[in-house]
Parts: C-alpha cells; sequence; structure tokens
C-alpha cells in the first residue's frame, strides 16, 4: 500500500515537469533529442557548422514560443526521422520501444520453460534398478546388526 | 518433447540459418550500395541513380530520370552550412552563365540542411539554377555520401562521366558532356 501510495506520488511530481518541458522546451535538453546530420552524435556532443547551424534554428523557435513537439515535427519535415536521435512514442515509432521489451519477457519465458521442464523431468528419473529381496534382506541385516 | 516433433523443430531450425546465411550471401553478391562516387574510383561509369525531389524554389519537382536522353547534367550536392561549396557552386553559376546553360541542365541537390537558409544563401551567394530539396540525404548516399561539396557529370545517355576532384575536372568535363 505504502508503495503504490509513493508510485502515485512519484508520477504526479513527473506530469507537471513532462508538461512545462513539452510547452516551454531548454535548448540544451533538445540538443540532446536531436542529432547532428553529419556527425552521428547528438547535437550536444558536435561543434559542426550543421550542427551550429540547428542549435541556432532551435534556440529562434523557443524564442518564437514553439513547443517541444513543434520544434521536433519541424526538424523531422527539413531531415526526416532520422534527426531524432530516439524514435517517437507513437505509431510505427512505438514498435523500436516495445518490440526489446517483448523480446526480452518472451526470452524470459522460453529460459523459465525450459528450466521448468528439465527440473521435472529430473524429479521424474528412475532410482536405479532395484536390489534382489534377498540381498535387500541380508543388507537390512547387517546395518541393524551396525546400529546396535 | 515427442521425437518427430523434435526433429521438425531441429529441421525448421537448421532450415532457418541456412535461409540467413543464404541471404547473407546474396547480399554480399548484390551489393549496390557502394555509390557512385566509389563506383568511378573503380573505373565504372554508372547510370546515375533516379530521384525525384521537391524544388527548393517551391516549383514543382525533378526527377532525374525525366532527363536521361534530353540533356547532360552537372549535379551539385551542396549546404548552406558548407563553406567550400560557396566557391564551388559560383563556378558553376559562372560556367553556366558564360557557355553552358543552354546546352547542359546545372541542378543542386541541397541536402542535410534547412530549406528557408538554403534559400537564402542561393540568393546571398547568387546562384540561379534550380536546386532540389534532400533534407535526410538519401540521395546524397547513394552518390557517395558526405563530405560535400560532390559535383558530378552525367552525360546526354545518363551514365555518369565523373566526379569532380581537382579544379580542372570542370573545363574538361563540362566539354566532353556537352558533347554527348
Amino acid at each position: 500500500m505504502r508503495g503504490l501510495a509513493l508510485v502515485v506520488l512519484a508520477a504526479l511530481l513527473v506530469v507537471p515537469v513532462a508538461r512545462a518541458s513539452e510547452r516551454h522546451p531548454a535548448l540544451s535538453e533538445l540538443e540532446g533529442e536531436v542529432m547532428c546530420p553529419v556527425c552521428g552524435t547528438t547535437l550536444d556532443q558536435s561543434n559542426s557548422p550543421a550542427a551550429q547551424q540547428i542549435k541556432r534554428v532551435i534556440a529562434s523557435r523557443i524564442a518564437a514560443g514553439d513547443t517541444k513537439s513543434q520544434i521536433k515535427n519541424r526538424l523531422v519535415t527539413e531531415y526526416g526521422d532520422a534527426i531524432l536521435a530516439a524514435p517517437e512514442h507513437k505509431g510505427f515509432g512505438l514498435l523500436a520501444w516495445w518490440l526489446p521489451i517483448v523480446g526480452i519477457l518472451a526470452a524470459a519465458v522460453i529460459v523459465g520453460a525450459g528450466a521448468w521442464r528439465w527440473s521435472r523431468a529430473r524429479e521424474r528419473e528412475p532410482d536405479g534398478p532395484r536390489l534382489d529381496p534377498a540381498l535387500e534382506r541380508r543388507l537390512d541385516d547387517e546395518l541393524s546388526r551396525w546400529d546396535t | 518433447m515427442a521425437r518427430p516433433a523434435r526433429l521438425a523443430a531441429q529441421g525448421l531450425a537448421v532450415a532457418l540459418v541456412v535461409g540467413l546465411l543464404a541471404l547473407l550471401g546474396w547480399r554480399v553478391a548484390n551489393d549496390s550500395s557502394k555509390g557512385v562516387s566509389q563506383a568511378l574510383k573503380d573505373g565504372e561509369h554508372p547510370t546515375a541513380p533516379a530521384f525525384d525531389l521537391p524544388r527548393l524554389d517551391g516549383r514543382g519537382r525533378i526527377d532525374l530520370a525525366s532527363l536521361r536522353g534530353k540533356k547532360p547534367i552537372v549535379l551539385d550536392f551542396w549546404a548552406s552550412w558548407c563553406i567550400p561549396c560557396i566557391r564551388e557552386s559560383k563556378r558553376l553559376e559562372a560556367a553556366r552563365r558564360k557557355e553552358y546553360g543552354d546546352r547542359v541542365a546545372f541542378i543542386g541537390v541541397n541536402t542535410k540542411d534547412f530549406s528557408d537558409d538554403a534559400r537564402k544563401w542561393q540568393k546571398k551567394h547568387g546562384i540561379t539554377y534550380p536546386s532540389v530539396h534532400d533534407g535526410s540525404g538519401s540521395v546524397l548516399t547513394e552518390w557517395g555520401g558526405l563530405p560535400i561539396p560532390r559535383i558530378f557529370f552525367v552525360a546526354r545517355s545518363g551514365k555518369v562521366v565523373g566526379e569532380l576532384i581537382v579544379e580542372e575536372d570542370l573545363p574538361r568535363y563540362l566539354r566532353q558532356i556537352a558533347s554527348s
């Protein structure tokens, strides 16, 4: 119960921050989410002329009051989807987010099922050939003599 | 697992591996991704890869394949953030105005760039030949990728004759394709 309350509280704190970031994005934040088209790194790791140009445009759009989504949409219109460092959480992009998780879960299920089958098979293994009744009786006698 | 089912599963796994290996082999054997620039370096003269892109000035599109057999082409890959592109584009503009404007089609491919900045750049540097916008750089990749500027010369037949490497290549290739 206490854990659930903490999760709800954390969600309540995160949602307003995310909304503020959407409405008033910071240049530094977007620089980490947008790729430099000629260097293969995010903008914050590049000082190439192409990266500087995009940083200038982002700064001007922030000053003009654009939201984060508007700025990203503008960049995608000009450069294509590859300009974003991570696929968007919608449409086909969702596949890129969920496929690894589904893959990991599927692998866990397969490994778990395999382990379960293996352990069950071991339980069912026969105990080996039974002793001859006469020999078993003699063994019991010997053992009881040791006990006394 | 029953023996037939196990055999079927093993057969399927082997078939999958063999299929993937065959796919890999086919991909390697039919690799067409080396780009026009590399093909030229290897002594080949490939047919110019087609593209159909919107014009920067908003006046429709340019379909490169539609020019095949009609006019030789000079293709100039540029961007407004590219400093050496200024000089090369100005040289092409001068050649077009001076001698080749009516015989050769000069086409710019503005790549990995903002179209607004690209239009301002053209105006600022007096570049008047039409350009198309290749924002994602996918067309540039087919022709050889970065760095830019990259300038290619395409004969009337559609075959790529050469790429500008040294300064003297410009008049030489222009003469060659103009007479093609």
